[in-house]
């Protein structure tokens, strides 16, 4: 449905994305991660024929995006942030690309309804919020009501309740099975609607995998609180299982919470703690990245 | 392509900029009529190219207006960012820059009609109060030309758009080249006893559609040169929309 291959784009000196080859399933929800300037809206860009590769080709639904009949009908897109003309309403705006798209301009009251600007569509953009500005930028991008939707950065700018709404927004999107290509620099803001991710950095491939295989990458070791912390220690080793004390009374061992307690428990050791240690998405993400100093560059 | 050519008109008629515009060029027809009419002799007014002039002179600002509404119509794309979307709508850039050109035309086609319109209800309920009969092959002449020229001003607004993209730096160089490049090249150029070269200037090419002078190139000289020059910008414009990255 989605598919780049050897995808290269070269600005100047300037290396964005280097032989990136990825596909897209048809009906999933793919999550495009990586941190800022990994070369993400490089790469849906050249996906949508706005960007030249430098070598390297791309295409939705078979074609290249610029031989598509249509492509408002076929292909949604939200790049960053929805640029308007400020002086332009957001329902004049969504009735010219409906004009331009071949779709009723019955359908932009529809769009702004499913996105709750009902009435702020007859304001001029200018005194749109950013989340504001985004919902526009989602009901553009289903005006064509497509099978396809590229979305950049979807939540950039939104509060909290703006990212639940798009959260939200995103899975129902989803449940009615649509093709989504979703990318966003922060793993947990996606992992909720995503099936697989397809993970990023300077401009090549680091992964890409089944959102539950991530998932798994962060379950991770068992915490152990006990006065008796360095016994414990010596009787897990002796059970081929390795425990380290990271403080005073305190080990984190390398298995399941039941099978320590299991072996505290036939050793007569009392526990103060016994918990899963398991890392954030986050650090799963940074980890496969590999860079964790360079999240704001 | 229709569909695309009613969206540019859309967007046109859905900003304050283009009505502007409109109230501009209607403004000036106004002022230019009053003037041409309330500033003249008796004598003056039975002049035979007359009633030529005054359509003429009126439609002077409506040419410069649609050659800047032409590049308004491209550079706003660029300037607010719109382009992308505009792209994703049509992404085969050439066709956009035809769609945008029809649609310059159509700008032109637009300011010079509410120019002439305001100019020839000044002048036939002014022309009337004084008794001056209407000659209406010199209006029609006149006017055929002002139409032509503001179409003309319109697609190379829109050429020149598409080639410089920035709205700040495409504006004012023209109405920098337009008033001091090219009168500069015509001072330079007399003193080489060059004057007849000078004619074929952008500015003076299309100025020469409703230069109602007679001096420099014929009206048909200046059809011609004024698309030559349109031809220009549009290769360029097209060399320079599909080289460019959208980021």
């Amino acid at each position: 449905m989605i598919e780049v291959e050897g995808l290269t784009k070269r600005y100047g000196a300037t290396l964005a994305v280097d032989d990136l080859s990825f596909s897209v399933a048809p009906g999933t929800v793919t999550g495009f991660l990586g941190p800022n300037g990994a070369g993400k809206s490089t790469t849906m860009r050249a996906i949508l024929g706005l960007v030249r590769p430098t070598a390297g080709t791309t295409a939705v639904l078979g074609q290249q995006y610029r031989e598509l009949d249509r492509p408002l009908r076929r292909v949604g897109a939200l790049l960053e942030t929805f640029d308007a003309h400020p002086g332009r309403s957001g329902r004049n705006h969504l009735r010219v690309l409906a004009v331009a798209a071949g779709v009723p301009t019955s359908r932009v009251q529809e769009v702004l309804a499913l996105v709750d600007l009902n009435e702020a569509g007859r304001r001029r953009v200018k005194g749109y919020s950013l989340g504001m500005r985004q919902r526009l930028g989602l009901a553009a991008a289903l005006l064509g009501d497509p099978e396809v939707l590229v979305l950049d950065e979807p939540a950039n700018g939104l509060d909290p309740q703006g990212i639940r709404w798009l959260r939200d927004f995103l899975r129902s999107l989803a449940g009615e099975g649509r093709t989504i290509l979703i990318s966003s620099h922060v793993l947990a803001e996606v992992a909720q609607t995503v099936d697989e991710v397809v993970i990023i950095h300077r401009g090549k491939l680091i992964r890409h995998a089944a959102m539950a295989e991530v998932e798994a990458l962060a379950a991770g070791s068992t915490t152990v609180r006990s006065p008796d912390a360095d016994r414990l220690a010596t009787l897990l080793t002796r059970e081929r299982l390795e425990a380290r004390i990271v403080g005073e009374g305190r080990l984190e061992v390398a298995a399941t919470p039941e099978r320590v307690g299991e072996i505290a428990a036939a050793n007569g050791i009392v526990l103060h703690e016994l918990s899963v240690a398991r890392a954030t998405l986050e650090e799963v993400f940074l980890e496969l990245t590999g860079e964790p100093g360079e999240r704001g560059a | 392509m229709t569909r695309l050519f009613v969206a540019e008109l859309l967007k046109l008629r859905t900003v304050r900029a283009t009505w502007g515009f409109v109230l501009v060029a209607a403004l000036v027809a106004a002022l230019a009529t009053a003037g041409n009419i309330g500033g003249q002799s008796a004598n003056d007014r039975l002049d035979s190219e007359y009633q030529f002039r005054i359509v003429l002179d009126a439609s002077f600002a409506a040419v410069i207006l649609s050659l800047l509404l032409g590049m308004v119509l491209v550079t706003s794309e660029f300037r607010h960012g719109t382009i992308a979307r505009t792209l994703l709508a049509t992404p085969r850039r050439g066709r956009l820059l035809g769609v945008k050109l029809v649609a310059g035309a159509a700008t032109g086609l637009g300011l010079m009609l509410v120019t002439f319109v305001v100019t020839a209800a000044i002048a036939v309920v002014w022309l009337g109060f004084l008794d001056v009969p209407l000659e209406p092959s010199d209006i029609v002449d006149a006017a055929s030309r002002a139409f032509v020229g503001a179409v003309l001003a319109g697609v190379l607004g829109a050429a020149v758009g598409g080639t410089v993209h920035s709205q700040v730096g495409a504006l004012v160089g023209s109405l920098v080249w337009i008033f001091v490049v090219e009168p500069l090249c015509w001072v330079l150029l007399g003193l080489l006893d060059l004057n007849g070269v000078a004619e074929y200037l952008p500015a003076s090419s299309v100025g020469g559609l409703v230069d109602s002078s007679g001096d420099g190139l014929s009206f048909a000289g200046s059809v011609a040169m004024s698309l030559a020059w349109v031809t220009l910008a549009t290769a360029l414009a097209f060399l320079r929309l599909k080289r460019r990255d959208i980021t």
